[in-house]
């Protein structure tokens, strides 16, 4: 009976694994330049900076904003309208999550990396993942 | 006392930590009590050089000498200076040796408490804590040492400071807590162990560590509560579980070790399940390690590399020298193993136990496949591929389900064969309670889980009472006492069974309080001074909006109006948004914070987040959330940690 | 004086630990030591089956277990904890 068990959950694991309910529960992490060139539409994860000076907020709700992510010499536009990180600003490291669609990036998730202050540290800081949370 | 005497108490501890397992293998040969009682002395002293190394870096950190490159990254001379002493914990070197320091003092306690019991056992556990006191004293001597000196050639006039973060309270208790939870562990761990070296399985060392179990199982327990609290509190996604990696680092020991501290019940009572048991510590302490090694390591947090940090090959031989040590042990012990008793029913309290450890060891499982699975994916795809909270609540909720249900279903069943009649008797009122309550949920038109969940809430509250009033009801007709007093008694002489209740009833609690996310509404806006804006029943209006200069930071404060649809006032909510580091000529050094503010109550949590401020147009932005009966997850773990102090609380006859 | 702070802080912390470790190697031999159950042993043994048969009366109240197990079981128990009993060092 216990082996059936066992059997059972690894199964339905490996489905769920394969098959997520939601659409948001996976995401694949590419490069800006492998996203762009085979056009990928899946969800996404991309790391990258915010070039200096690219960052535009809405005038009317101020939540609306585009920025160019840089990876390497790749740049993305990248649209974002949500609550922004305190740490999101030129130059920030960021991460973000969403749709690729007609050369523009659809973000709903955006995570920076940590301040230069902490370079190096924050991953380390107190049992706590920062960069992961900090969204 | 200068930094390199903590240098130098280290390098002792380490030797001596070497010294302790050889005189004590030794030992365990010849049985020379001279070299059981240096043994003995040695281990005291790892655990004294620790102290001093600790003390000595606490010292220096509240002294700020920046000239250790650990001082100087984590404090600075504005740091408050009980936050000068979290800094102890707030990096790596430092974690670690905090961790070694915590594992000394369980050592310590450990080795005096039994010099005279356990004689057998002894030698054994405290080879086995000696050793894992070894790898990390390893580490703080050889791969992160905190106290190496700043490597700069100039005099460091400040240091960087503890990120505002965390610069709370709760953070600043929160890591210790869940050290004393993963640390803990090694004493049974060690036990356990020593129990196989010496091919003594009985049921009596299960009975040494039943309470070290408990303790460290309540330490873990709390330390992720705070975990979350201070998520929710500090961090403004208006969350308080994210299935982060960090997180799942300390559910996953949780997991096993509730499984265990179940499953021993079973040994101590019927002397079964004596593999499983091995199996379980075993696996436990594992991920004790494998946790801190999640958390401190660095392998998941790095976007883009496995190898930020040298401690990840370390940890991972240790990890695998763990378990091929220990299940090696226990192979050669199989045949002492052997229990003298089986299963005999499906239906009986001992099924009901073994199934519910088989339900958390799956759920470990899947806890454990969701966080390595961007590790698996790239090792066999190539591509990396993260998981999200929608993944782990896709598996996860079920399988809480089932084990909230068999929350109720266990103490129903009778030891050895639940009979029909005993069977139709326990589940009637239970049971009829849960379908009656799933009824009216359907009625009022909740969604299915919430429905799923909140009937099997109503249906283990009904059972822990009946199994209250049954027992108070079988001394009431035995001893003729009044029901207070059969009450007292009862609990007072059945202290494990009825605290387990209470923290099955703090499980409940909690469980309707991760419900209430599925009625979670938010929403994000701006306003000017007097505009006002709609958020699920409530309207928000921005009263002031106005600036404040204090000692460690710069603040924006808001004054926020709340209140509901007929126009009755609810709260004043102050969201601020704050730079710390103010003062930094470098702008880069600055670093904006939200501080949120929560209006809470028993219904409800109205959470606002001050997200960004725009000076020249007076103009703030505002994300407020309710999130409904978030309380509750809060008050299930007052009644957790209640529960567990009556099933802790020591019986005056031992 | 200098001197004699730093190093007698030296001598205190990290020498004496090392004579205080040291120390029993130098007793005579105590011997070896055979350890079969001692007398706590065997009272906390005493202490913990009783308990159990208490638990039992309790769970057979409640009517978790049936007559006939209930009869076994603790004959079973009291099996056990006068072979615990005749264990004990006659002394008390």
């Amino acid at each position: 009976m216990i082996s059936g068990v066992i059997v059972v959950v690894i199964f339905w694991i490996g489905w769920v694994s394969s098959n997520p309910a939601d659409e948001k529960a996976m995401a694949t992490f590419v490069s800006v330049e492998g996203l762009i060139q085979q056009n990928i539409d899946k969800r996404t994860k991309l790391g990258g900076l915010v070039k200096d000076g690219s960052i535009q907020i809405s005038e009317t709700n101020h939540l609306d904003c585009t920025f160019i992510l840089k990876e390497g010499q790749t740049e993305l536009s990248v649209k974002y309208n949500r609550t922004r990180p305190d740490l999101f600003k030129d130059g920030a490291e960021v991460i973000v999550t969403g749709q690729y669609l007609n050369g523009t990036f659809y973000a709903d998730e955006l995570q920076t990396k940590c301040a230069s202050r902490y370079e190096g540290d924050l991953r380390d800081k107190n049992s706590y993942n920062l960069t992961e949370i900090d969204t | 006392m200068t930094p390199i005497a903590g240098g130098v108490a280290l390098n002792m501890a380490f030797g001596f930590s070497i010294l302790t397992v050889l005189t004590l293998i030794i030992y365990t040969r010849n049985g020379d009590q001279r070299l059981y009682l240096t043994g003995h002395r040695l281990a005291l002293g790892i655990s004294f050089f620790v102290f001093l190394a600790t003390f000595i870096l606490s010292y220096q950190l509240i002294i700020s000498n920046f000239d250790l490159d650990y001082v100087a990254r984590y404090s600075s001379l504005e740091t408050p200076t009980m936050y000068k002493i979290s800094a102890l914990w707030a990096g790596q070197s430092g974690s670690l040796l905090f961790w070694l320091f915590i594992l000394s003092v369980y050592t310590t306690i450990t080795t005096i408490q039994n010099q005279n019991k356990h004689n057998r056992l002894m030698p054994w556990v405290i080879i086995t804590l000696a050793s894992v006191q070894m790898f990390f004293l390893v580490l703080t001597n050889f791969v992160t040492n905190p106290f190496m000196p700043t490597e700069a050639d100039f005099v460091v006039a400040n240091g960087n400071g503890l990120n505002p973060l965390l610069q709370n309270v709760t953070m600043a208790i929160h890591p210790p807590t869940l050290y004393l939870g993963y640390v803990g562990f090694s004493v049974p761990f060690g036990f356990a162990i020593s129990a196989l070296m010496n091919r003594d399985t009985s049921p009596l060392w299960i009975q040494s560590i039943r309470r070290w179990t408990l303790v460290a199982w309540l330490f873990l327990s709390v330390g992720i509560i705070l975990g979350g609290w201070w998520a929710y509190q500090e961090l403004g996604w208006g969350g308080y579980w994210a299935w982060d990696p960090v997180e799942n680092a300390s559910f996953m020991p949780w997991l096993t070790a509730t499984a265990f501290v179940h499953s021993i019940i079973i040994q101590e009572k019927k002397d079964m399940l004596r593999v499983w048991n091995m199996v379980l510590i075993i696996l436990t302490f594992t991920l004790c390690i494998f946790g801190t090694f999640l958390t401190r390591s660095g392998v998941m947090s790095s976007v883009h590399s496995f190898t930020a940090s040298s401690l990840g090959p370390i940890f991972l031989t240790f990890v695998f020298f763990i378990l091929v040590v220990s299940f090696g042990v226990m192979y050669t012990r199989m045949n002492d193993l052997r229990s003298p008793r089986k299963m005999e029913s499906f239906s009986s309290r001992e099924s009901g136990f073994l199934f519910n450890n088989m339900v958390f060891v799956v759920m470990c499982f899947a806890v454990f496949w969701g966080t390595l699975f961007p590790v698996f994916s790239e090792a066999v795809r190539g591509t990396k591929i993260t998981v999200g909270p929608p993944f782990f609540n896709q598996i996860n909720v079920p399988i809480g389900f089932i084990l909230l249900a068999l929350t109720g279903i266990g103490p129903l069943l009778a030891w050895r064969k639940t009979g029909k009649k005993n069977l139709i008797r326990n589940f009637t009122f239970p049971i009829l309670s849960g379908l009656i309550a799933a009824i009216i949920f359907i009625l009022i038109g909740l969604e299915a889980n919430v429905v799923i969940s909140f009937s099997l809430c109503v249906f283990v509250t009904a059972t822990v009472l009946t199994e209250f009033a049954r027992g108070i009801r079988a001394r009431t007709n035995k001893f003729d006492e009044s029901i207070i007093t059969a009450l007292t008694r009862m609990v007072s002489k059945n202290r494990s069974r009825y605290g387990g209740y209470v923290v099955h009833l703090g499980i409940v609690l909690m469980f309707i309080g991760f419900t209430g996310h599925a009625f979670d509404k938010e929403k994000e806006f701006s306003l000017k001074v007097g505009e006002n804006d709609h958020v699920a029943g409530y309207e928000f209006e921005l009263i002031r909006l106005f600036e404040s200069e204090r000692p460690n930071y710069y603040a924006w404060v808001s004054d926020l109006r709340v209140t509901d649809d007929n126009g009755n006032f609810v709260t004043n909510l102050h969201p601020e948004k704050r730079v710390y580091f103010h003062r930094n000529p470098d702008p880069n050094r600055r670093q904006p914070h939200s501080e949120l503010d929560i209006h809470s109550t028993l219904n409800k949590d109205i959470y606002s987040v001050f997200s960004a401020v725009d000076n020249e147009n007076g103009v703030a932005f505002i994300k407020i959330m309710v999130n409904p009966l978030v309380r509750w997850v809060w008050i299930g773990g007052y009644i957790l940690v209640f529960g567990t102090v009556i099933a802790l609380w020591p019986r005056k006859d031992s | 004086m200098d001197f004699v702070r730093d190093y007698g802080f030296i001598l205190i912390l990290f020498i004496l630990p090392v004579i205080f470790v040291l120390q029993p190697l130098f007793l005579p031999n105590l011997g070896k030591q055979e350890n079969p159950m001692d007398d706590k042993a065997l009272k906390r043994k005493k202490l913990l089956i009783y308990r159990q048969i208490k638990e039992l009366e309790m769970e057979f109240d409640m009517g978790n277990i049936n007559e006939a197990d209930y009869h076994a079981t603790r004959k079973e128990l009291k099996q056990e904890v006068s072979k615990v009993i005749s264990q004990l060092t006659p002394k008390n």
